[in-house]
């Protein structure tokens, strides 16, 4: 089993000499402010297609959310999984943003439906969102798609980070009649070796990931911490990448929200700084328009 | 360390002590303890021990393998038939801390009895546990469980079976589900069973169990998914409901915050987090 000592050597072995542990962090603002921004890059609005949730009320998450200290929380929607008024579904999540100072949105696009590159398109101009989240599995496409890379291309264009979200649920638990198998992240590296100015971040993954081991193939990719589970299960996470990649994700309210809070700090491992890094300073760094 | 980013999501030290926190699945080397019997257990607890410190927990109970099959290391099982007392230096290190159910082998019911006669009946084990893969894993309507069931109510020990509800089906012909729990413990309504995680996907394991009142759904073994604290204490009473860590594999944050970030009392996250576990084992640490 991994110790404080292991990881030092396993990061020092994968060469990263960015990811020795006490110096995980990037220079972060030592600002009291700065210290109490906690940037949640991974939560839905709406209703989970397969139960509700105590927490999908809006402003039932809000409330939580900013009583755990979360200053800005990146919004997808659930609508957007299986709904394919996809339009429409981005501006109820825009209009239900609006008004709600810690919720930025970040809009749906299945590049499988006619006309996806308008709903891009609207997400970027119409909505001023700073992102996309897609869901390749639900979907029905993969990463080997040739859609895939030309919307990253006019993802970059027009100035649009994207989220892919591996994962919604265990598979393990899903409703019977719709199984959706994790997206396969193994085609990745060579997509973006093509478009190599975007910038994605991997929601609701787990560390079996190929890209783990190619972290340096993948400059633009970063990791959310939703269902990175095991007690050391983050700052393991960390030391296996290159600096900066990893930020605070919760996946709420579909999971608890105190539990990928509890999970970033509960090994006593990452120092003050590697906290706020993953914490906020790490979203800040990679995404500043959404953390604008 | 800026105290607010340490305590992040959690309640109060205070509150926290105030739940007598009492973990009934903790996981350390889960699989195989290592050569000697216990060293990969041992660094298994230290890795755990901020968390487990954070958390304010009282006890923590895992699963010793204790020589009857469970393991697929024959050099181990022997070493742990003719060396039995190799596997409770943990408990030596954290005598205060550990509590242990020796895991059994329902494939191979004569040296499971005869370990159920070594660690209850002479100490210092609680209860057993029944896993749900492995080389030990049998599922749990098989008659095999009959005699030992019986030997283990004898004792007041307490049982905990492994279970799971895959979507798709069961991935091993060891594994048990809630339903099949219930089925065993329709056979002995006088003992109390715990269902490890509930079945995982939990909206059908509480409902499986739900007419099997001596059925208790233990926390631990899936993501914090929202809600099921909440179905839990709807469906069964915060009564039949017991937590369990998994650390380290799994994570204070998953498996507390089910309890703690659930919609339910104080009172209730008292009885599931220590008070409900420490009724089950009060007959058996009684008798010592």
């Amino acid at each position: 089993m991994m110790n404080r000592r292991d990881l030092l050597n396993l990061a020092v072995a994968a060469g990263t000499a960015s990811a020795v542990l006490p110096t995980i962090a990037r220079a972060a603002d030592e600002s009291s402010t700065a210290t109490r921004q906690i940037i949640d890059t991974n939560v839905n609005l709406f209703q989970w297609p397969f139960r509700r949730l105590p927490l999908d009320d809006i402003d039932a998450l809000v409330n939580k959310l900013r009583s755990l200290g979360v200053t800005s929380a990146w919004a997808g929607s659930f609508e957007g999984l299986l709904q394919r008024d996809v339009a429409a579904v981005n501006a109820r999540l825009a209009n239900a943003c609006r008004n709600r100072t810690e919720l930025t949105p970040i809009g749906s696009v299945n590049p499988t439906l006619p006309g996806w590159e308008n709903d891009l398109q609207q997400c970027s101009t119409m909505h001023n969102m700073p992102g996309m989240r897609l869901h390749p599995n639900y979907h029905g496409y993969t990463l080997n798609d040739p859609r895939f890379p030309r919307l990253l291309e006019l993802a970059v264009k027009a100035g649009l980070f994207v989220q892919i979200a591996v994962s919604m649920e265990d598979t393990r638990t899903q409703n019977s009649i719709m199984q959706v198998a994790d997206v396969d992240l193994s085609p990745l590296p060579a997509v973006l070796e093509n478009v190599p100015e975007a910038k994605i971040q991997l929601l609701n993954h787990k560390l079996r990931s190929p890209l783990l081991q190619q972290p340096g193939k993948c400059a633009g990719v970063f990791f959310d911490t939703a269902r990175v589970d095991g007690t050391d299960g983050i700052p393991q996470l960390i030391a296996r990448l290159p600096t900066g990649r990893v930020l605070f994700g919760s996946h709420a309210p579909f999971l608890i929200p105190e539990a990928a809070l509890i999970r970033v700090h509960e090994s006593d491992i990452l120092d003050e700084a590697g906290l706020r890094s993953v914490l906020s300073e790490n979203a800040k760094q990679a995404f500043r328009k959404a953390s604008a | 360390m800026n105290n607010h980013l340490t305590q992040l999501g959690l309640p109060s030290a205070e509150t926290l002590k105030s739940y007598r926190i009492w973990d009934s699945y903790f996981t350390p080397a889960y699989a195989h303890p290592g050569a000697d019997g216990s060293s990969k257990v041992i660094a298994d607890v230290e890795r755990s021990l901020a968390a487990i410190t954070k958390g304010h927990f009282e006890k923590l109970c895992w699963f010793p393998h204790v020589g009857v099959g469970t393991t697929t290391d024959n050099d181990f099982e022997q070493l742990v038939q003719k060396q039995p007392n190799v596997i409770l230096k943990p408990f030596e290190r954290w005598p205060n801390l550990l509590l242990g159910m020796i895991q059994l082998n329902a494939n191979n019911v004569a040296a499971s009895l005869d370990a159920i006669n070594r660690w209850l009946l002479d100490g210092p084990m609680l209860g057993v546990y029944f896993p749900g893969g492995g080389a030990g894993a049998m599922t749990c309507t098989h008659r095999n469980f009959d005699p030992l069931i019986e030997r283990i109510a004898d004792l007041n020990g307490v049982i905990m079976q492994h279970t799971w509800f895959k979507t798709g089906g069961k991935t091993g012909p060891g594994e048990s589900t809630p339903a099949e729990l219930a089925e065993l413990a329709a056979r002995f309504p006088q003992q109390k069973f715990l269902c490890a995680h509930a079945g995982g996907e939990w909206e059908q394991g509480i409902r499986a169990v739900q007419n099997a009142p001596n059925v208790l759904i233990e926390t631990s073994g899936f993501d914090a998914t929202a809600g099921f604290i909440e179905m839990g204490v709807r469906e069964l009473g915060a009564e039949r409901i017991v937590f369990g860590s998994h650390l380290p594999s799994r994570s204070l944050g998953t498996e507390l915050g089910k309890i703690i970030g659930a919609k339910i009392t104080d009172q209730q996250k008292k009885r599931i987090l220590g008070e409900n576990y420490r009724q089950l084992l009060n007959p058996i640490l009684r008798d010592r």
